[in-house]
């Protein structure tokens, strides 16, 4: 068979000489008698909570997306019937959705315009490609979110979270790995009361996967309870609000302990005076002197339950100087399996008392677990134990007989460590905090200070604790980093030093107080733009949450956008094309 | 002139007749409408024959024919055979054709001059083609398919092929026929030219399907109109030479 030049037939309708197709019928013709945007409805109406500015997806689904955005697309094209081909349409027959891009509005009409183009089979083979407006008409809605937070009592489960100490360090810290982790998602308000925080819950399943969070991260007892609010005899329906008391054991990061007997025994004969290193599910101990260190369970806590010896507030902790430090290398304990690492750490160190300096000549010297970290000239903590009132009978009676040295070092002090007189060095890193409300006792002078003072121990403890860090989230604080660049690093590196605040760990783009003037330079297309200035005249008035410049979200997520200034058809002439569009055949197109 | 007819509400009329310059056959229907429709341009003028082929009605499929002869395949039956030769004027050759591609019609086209013939039709076939209906035989495809009785008609004034024939094809085939050619579509743009109509030199039927366009082509390519043919279907018939020469 030859390929040559095919002639051209007569229109077999007008006459008009035309390429032959399917139905030997020329374009016009065709589009005339076929309308293949038939049964796809131009008008839709989309639901959008003001509130929150989330768009009505499905039942119990809403959905945040910006204007001009990919998925708002998504969500317009699978919110008009007829572009989706009914279940056992024809391959055949299936309306091909090959283009839809944005058409401008005005910001304020409460209405989007999409230009969709499609293409689809008509009798006899031929596939016509045609385009069209449609029109989506935005309604207000109030999603079951907002409905709820603005109804009081809403709530269907309430988890407190108690701990009866001094000090909201705990809660500090609870705080930062809820950030990290994201567990609070669902709490619909969350208060915080002088020793604990409340979490309020739309459903009980949410408040309980909450109490299973905090199972595994801190040692803790739970008390649930419920109460009947009314009940359907009839259809055998109650409606019940729960309440569950999560009780977090009172003991603290570098509390110094004074273990029961047994427990003691049972973590291989450890000293009975212990400090506590680390909280988490278990809690980890170690023994100041000997650095042997071992773990007490949640379970085992409850059962025995214990006050701390000394808390660590600031209040019991003095500060002191390093003087001398020579290493320890303690006789090698074959029932306990250490690395040489971990025996090295053991230290001696020759203390002063930071408020003796210059008074009196008074040294000590003690043994410590952290004496590796520790130079000549560090600041360290300590508990002075000889000094202390100790509330436990058996305790002090114990102490009072035993030859224990009268300082325990808890830890180092690092860049923030300036006395409370000194003007506070700047950090380099920053925490997220929670959107939390506070309650009545907790305001007031007083107690803002005492909250601050808390942070202050808080940020203290992260910064000299790594394995802390890695639990949370630590950003990088630009003011702060300027600070120390101007400064320069007055500070000697001790290689090995290892529990210090490295810049690597830091994340970026944490804005605590950001301002639209953060996003100044904004890349567009690979190509810097300068937003202007908040201007009535502008695209979206330059409100916030709207794209700043017309299109430039779209063109972002590489959708097509329609300026204001182009005239579109509502619906233009069919045209007849070879075949589907090529990108069309490669893969299976999905809505959304 | 072209008449637009159905045979039992189907447009595909070529199946169900056939027509030549000295007889029409005519299948045997339900109601009598589609023979009256022939028999009424007709009767003055050549016979129309009411039979079936085999005991089937599509006898414009099954048999092929010109002013001299015809063509059955060789499944009619006797009395069929009996009852043409009966009917058909004197002169008009009627042969069986032993033939595996017994739709002869679908696969065999001609004029009182030449035919074009399925490539894959026996030799003896080709044989008794060219001594009965007296015509030279060429082996043939018209767009790439074999059964040039569907997808070709032609007559001794002109012809009409399958719309997607190549100009090479066209000019080939026209030399081969010594007619004028042209591509075209019957039935609202149906390629199946063979079955949507039947035509002889100076008379044609077309499916009821047909627009007017279609019908003015399939005019002035056969030279159906009289001389009193409008300046426009002129025109478009010049149009349509021109773009073959």
């Amino acid at each position: 068979m030859s390929t040559g030049q095919i002639l051209n037939i007569l229109c077999c309708l007008c006459g008009t000489p035309t390429p032959p197709n399917a139905s030997a019928t020329c374009t016009s013709c065709l589009s005339s008698q076929s309308d293949i945007t038939r049964g796809i409805n131009t008008e839709v109406t989309l639901h959008q909570c003001r509130s929150c500015q989330r768009w009505f997806k499905e039942e119990n689904k809403w959905l945040g997306c910006d204007l001009e955005s990919r998925e708002l697309m998504g969500l317009c094209l699978e919110k008009t019937s007829g572009l989706k081909p009914k279940r056992g349409t024809k391959e055949e027959h299936k309306i091909k959705l090959t283009d839809a891009s944005w058409v401008w509005t005005e910001p304020h009409s409460m209405r989007l315009k999409v230009k969709v183009t499609i293409q689809k089979e008509v009798d006899g083979g031929v596939i016509l490609q045609q385009s069209f407006i449609v029109e989506y008409i935005v309604r207000n809605q109030q999603c079951p979110g907002c409905q709820a937070n603005f109804t009081q009592g809403a709530w269907k489960h309430l988890v407190q979270v108690r701990q009866r100490v001094g000090h909201k360090r705990t809660f500090l810290y609870l705080e930062q790995i809820i950030l990290k982790k994201q567990a609070s998602k669902g709490a619909l308000s969350i208060e915080v009361f002088k020793d604990g925080m409340d979490f309020y819950f739309g459903e009980r399943g949410k408040g309980e996967r909450f109490i299973d969070f905090l199972e595994n991260e801190v040692p803790v007892k739970v008390k649930k309870s419920k109460k009947l609010i009314g009940t359907d005899v009839k259809s055998n329906i109650s409606n019940y609000k729960f309440t569950s008391l999560v009780e977090i054991a009172p003991l603290c990061k570098d509390d110094l302990l004074f273990l029961p007997k047994s427990l003691a025994r049972a973590q291989s004969s450890i000293s009975r005076l212990t400090l506590l290193k680390n909280v988490g599910e278990v809690m980890s101990i170690v023994d100041p002197v000997t650095g042997q260190t071992g773990t007490v369970s949640g379970g085992d806590f409850w059962n025995e339950t214990f006050r701390p010896l000394v808390t660590a507030a600031r209040s019991r902790l003095c500060r002191y100087i390093v003087l001398d430090q020579t290493p320890v290398l303690e006789e090698k304990n074959t029932a306990k399996r250490q690395t040489s690492k971990q025996r090295r750490r053991v230290a001696e160190l020759t203390l002063m008392k930071e408020s003796d300096m210059g008074v009196n000549d008074d040294q000590v010297v003690v043994k410590t677990h952290i004496g590796y970290l520790c130079k000549s000239g560090d600041v360290v903590l300590c508990y002075n134990v000889a000094d202390t009132n100790i509330v436990d009978d058996e305790a002090h009676e114990i102490l009072q007989k035993s030859n224990l040295q009268d300082v325990v070092v808890v830890r180092k002090l690092y860049g923030g460590g300036g006395g409370e007189g000194e003007k506070k060095k700047l950090r380099t890193w920053r925490l997220q905090r929670l959107d939390m409300e506070i309650a009545d006792d907790l305001k007031g002078k007083k107690a803002e200070d005492k909250m601050d003072e808390d942070e202050e121990d808080f940020l203290r403890e992260l910064e000299s604790d790594r394995e802390m860090r890695d639990r949370v989230n630590l950003y990088k604080y630009a003011e702060g980093l300027k600070r120390k660049e101007e400064e320069g690093d007055d500070e000697e590196e001790n290689e090995q030093d290892d529990q210090k605040v490295q810049l690597e760990e830091l994340l970026d783009g944490l804005d605590l107080d950001a301002a639209p003037d953060e996003g100044d330079q904004m890349q567009i297309g690979g190509v810097d733009v300068t937003l202007p200035e908040f201007d009535e005249s502008l695209a979206y008035g330059g409100q916030v949450g709207f794209a700043w410049e017309e299109g430039s979200r779209a063109q972002k997520d590489g959708i097509g956008f329609i300026d204001r200034a182009e005239k579109v058809e509502n619906k233009t002439q069919a045209v007849q094309i070879e075949q589907f569009g090529k990108e069309f055949m490669k893969g299976s197109f999905k809505f959304t | 002139m072209a008449t637009r007819c159905q045979y039992e509400s189907s447009n595909e009329i070529g199946v169900f007749s056939s027509l030549t310059n000295s007889y029409a056959l005519c299948a045997i229907g339900g109601s009598e409408n589609f023979y009256s429709i022939f028999e009424a341009e007709l009767a003055e003028h050549i016979p129309v024959i009411h039979t079936s082929i085999s005991g089937v009605r599509m006898v414009g499929n099954m048999t092929v024919g010109n002013r001299r002869g015809l063509l059955v395949p060789s499944t009619t039956t006797d009395q069929e055979l009996q009852h043409l030769r009966n009917s058909l004027p004197d002169g008009v050759v009627i042969q069986r054709v032993e033939e595996r591609l017994s739709a002869l019609g679908n696969c065999i086209t001609c004029n009182d001059h030449v035919a074009l013939i399925h490539t894959d039709l026996d030799r003896e076939t080709e044989d008794i083609i060219s001594d009965v209906l007296g015509v030279e035989v060429f082996r043939q495809t018209v767009a790439g398919n074999a059964l040039v009785g569907s997808y070709c008609k032609f007559t001794n004034q002109g012809g009409i092929v399958h719309p997607r024939t190549t100009v090479e094809d066209i000019e080939e085939l026209s030399s081969l026929t010594c007619v004028p050619l042209v591509a075209g579509t019957v039935n609202r743009g149906s390629d199946v030219l063979g079955g949507g109509m039947v035509v002889n030199d100076w008379c044609a039927f077309v499916g009821m399907d047909t627009t007017s366009t279609e019908i003015s082509v399939v005019e002035s390519i056969f030279k159906l109109k009289g001389e009193a043919g409008g300046d426009i279907v002129k025109d478009m018939r010049a149009s349509l030479i021109d773009q073959l020469s």
